[in-house]
């Protein structure tokens, strides 16, 4: 069980190439807490991405501050996972490698992290895929691999940023199905960052809705929905409006 | 009014990867690749034909080739066995010496900043200079020194002879010939690594050595290769001229220059044709390494 990730205040600038002063975040506070996911939700430019690179201790807030179950994110080691469309899996390691990978650099001998990493892989349905590369694996199958290794690197908080998009419907609704249940049975700590009103929905059990650059922290939801969510109910029908409303007014405002 | 087809078009042509109409087999390319060899044999049996002394038939050539350990001793005095043998020996330390130069220098150049002002400014004036223009230089600094003065200090004995074929001007400027295109490649190796793997590797908690062993390294070793490619033509082209210029005493190089001078053109014929195929090994060696290395990066285009 890990503990809560607790933002306050965070400011962030970039100065662009040109020389302008781009504001990325205007101030924002947020709760994670553990075996939750915390949606955060916010148009093109409202620094989602800049959030989640600053909880990770990727970026150093201009203000404001980060704790990582009480500590600061820079000096945890191996407890942070983190996955964007970026940071994927190395492509010249199959499938099985990738998963490893981290048991590897913990230093954890050949025959421990095979059996463990071929366990992950085949509770994530990738039993028949572990001698390919990469490359040779659909979308879907890429992201569940990437969500293999976060769970051989037992990293107790996550920090997921668009990790399932591009990707069609069916297959991300079943990943979403997947997180969620990594998420009760190993009470992960989730900040997961999209632009889909529906995955906030139908994951978040918060749902933070950040405003257009500077991002500042517009509405936050707590549906109080019953697990797993049916999308076809008319109580998630009505909290998906009232997201919803939320994100076009603010897309409105630009 | 009867429909029309639309008329093909060929649009989208250069979208394909490959743009073949020939079939795209192992025996579509072999006879696609024999094309060019076999009308070069044309050539040659044209010449055979117009009478002129200079072009050795086709039998006379293979005596040479099909006998490799036969000394000519009248002439060279060295076997083509013998030369290829050298020829290779020389291009190995020369090559190799570039090599375990050029990949370690690359990889500190690439990842360090410091390194990299200290090395480009040497690198790029030296890179333009042609290695066979060193090789008067050379040898009049080292003389006819060679790996058997070196190791043995004067002992004689065969091994002796083998390594006095070795001369240090040669395998000096094989290096520098074989060094640049390796540093060049690697270090744009390196800088091309993506950032964001290197990061997944720190939040995993991997040290610095491990970021380099598992991220930094498996993502230059191809473009290195790519440099090792470039490097081993270079040093091919200027081995064989080096065998040529005086001071030399065996080699490939050494034998078709000589026979070419004693009119003994089936062994020039003859050492054309064994530099071509051995080359031709070596870069095939070479674009395997290339492939094994790097066989994920042609999806990631």
């Amino acid at each position: 069980m890990s503990g809560a990730i607790v933002a306050s205040g965070l400011c962030k600038a970039f100065t662009s190439r040109s020389g302008v002063l781009v504001e990325a975040l205007g101030g924002v506070s947020l709760r994670a807490e553990p075996g939750n996911i915390t949606c955060v939700l916010g148009p093109t430019g409202s620094g989602k991405s800049t959030l989640l690179r600053i909880m990770a201790g990727l970026e150093e807030p201009d203000s404001g501050s980060v704790l990582v179950g009480g500590k600061s994110p820079e000096v945890i080691t191996g407890d942070i996972g983190y996955l964007t469309q970026q940071h994927t899996l190395l492509p010249w390691l199959r499938v099985l490698e990738n998963i490893a990978l981290p048991m590897r650099l913990r230093g954890a001998d050949a025959k421990e992290r095979e059996s463990k990493a071929r366990e992950i892989a085949s509770s994530l349905g990738l039993g028949d895929y572990l001698d390919l590369y990469p490359y040779e694996l659909s979308g879907g199958m890429q992201r569940r691999a990437a969500l293999g290794r976060l769970l051989a690197q037992e990293a107790g908080y996550w920090l997921l940023d668009e990790p399932f998009s591009n990707l069609d419907e069916r297959t991300s609704h079943s990943l979403q199905g997947l997180l969620l249940g990594l998420v009760r049975e190993h009470g992960l700590s989730v900040v997961f960052v999209t632009h889909s009103v529906d995955e906030a929905a139908w994951l978040g059990d918060r749902i933070a809705v950040l405003s257009a650059a500077p991002g500042v922290l517009a509405e936050s939801f707590e549906p109080a929905l019953i697990r797993p969510r049916r999308r076809l109910s008319e109580d998630y029908g009505d909290i998906m409006e009232r997201i919803r409303r939320s994100f076009e007014s603010i897309l409105g405002e630009e | 009014m009867p429909e029309t087809q639309p008329k093909a078009t060929r649009t989208r042509r250069f979208a394909r990867k490959h743009i073949t109409s020939f079939p795209d087999t192992i025996k579509g390319r072999l006879a696609l690749g024999s094309v060019l060899p076999a009308l070069m044999l044309l050539a040659w049996w044209a010449g055979i034909r117009s009478g002129t002394a200079v072009v050795p038939t086709f039998t006379e050539v293979a005596r040479v080739l099909l006998d490799p350990f036969e000394v000519p001793s009248d002439i060279y005095s060295r076997s083509l066995a013998f030369s290829t043998f050298i020829t290779l020996m020389r291009l190995a330390l020369g090559f190799g010496l570039g090599l375990v130069t050029a990949l370690p220098l690359g990889l500190l150049a690439g990842r360090y900043r410091t390194v990299d002002r200290l090395l480009a400014p040497m690198v790029q004036i030296a890179r333009p200079i042609n290695p066979i223009v060193l090789l008067p230089i050379a040898t009049v600094l080292f003389g006819l020194a060679s790996l058997a003065t070196v190791i043995y200090g004067g002992h004689e004995s065969w091994r002796y002879d083998i390594m006095d074929q070795v001369q240090l001007a040669m395998i000096i400027i094989l290096w520098w010939g074989a060094f640049f295109p390796i540093f060049i490649s690697t270090v744009h190796g390196v800088r091309s690594v993506r950032q964001s793997q290197v990061e997944t590797l720190e939040l995993m908690g991997a040290s610095d050595a491990q970021v380099f062993r598992h991220v930094i390294l498996p993502h230059t070793l191809p473009h290195a290769a790519s440099g090792m490619r470039i490097g081993m033509g270079v040093a091919w082209l200027v081995l064989i001229a080096a065998e040529v210029y005086p001071g030399t005493r065996s080699g490939l190089g050494y034998m078709l220059c000589v026979a070419c001078k004693t009119s003994d053109y089936e062994y020039t014929f003859a050492a054309i044709i064994v530099i071509g195929i051995v080359a031709w090994l070596t870069d095939a060696a070479i674009a395997r390494l290339e492939h094994s290395t790097g066989h994920w990066q042609a999806v990631e285009r």
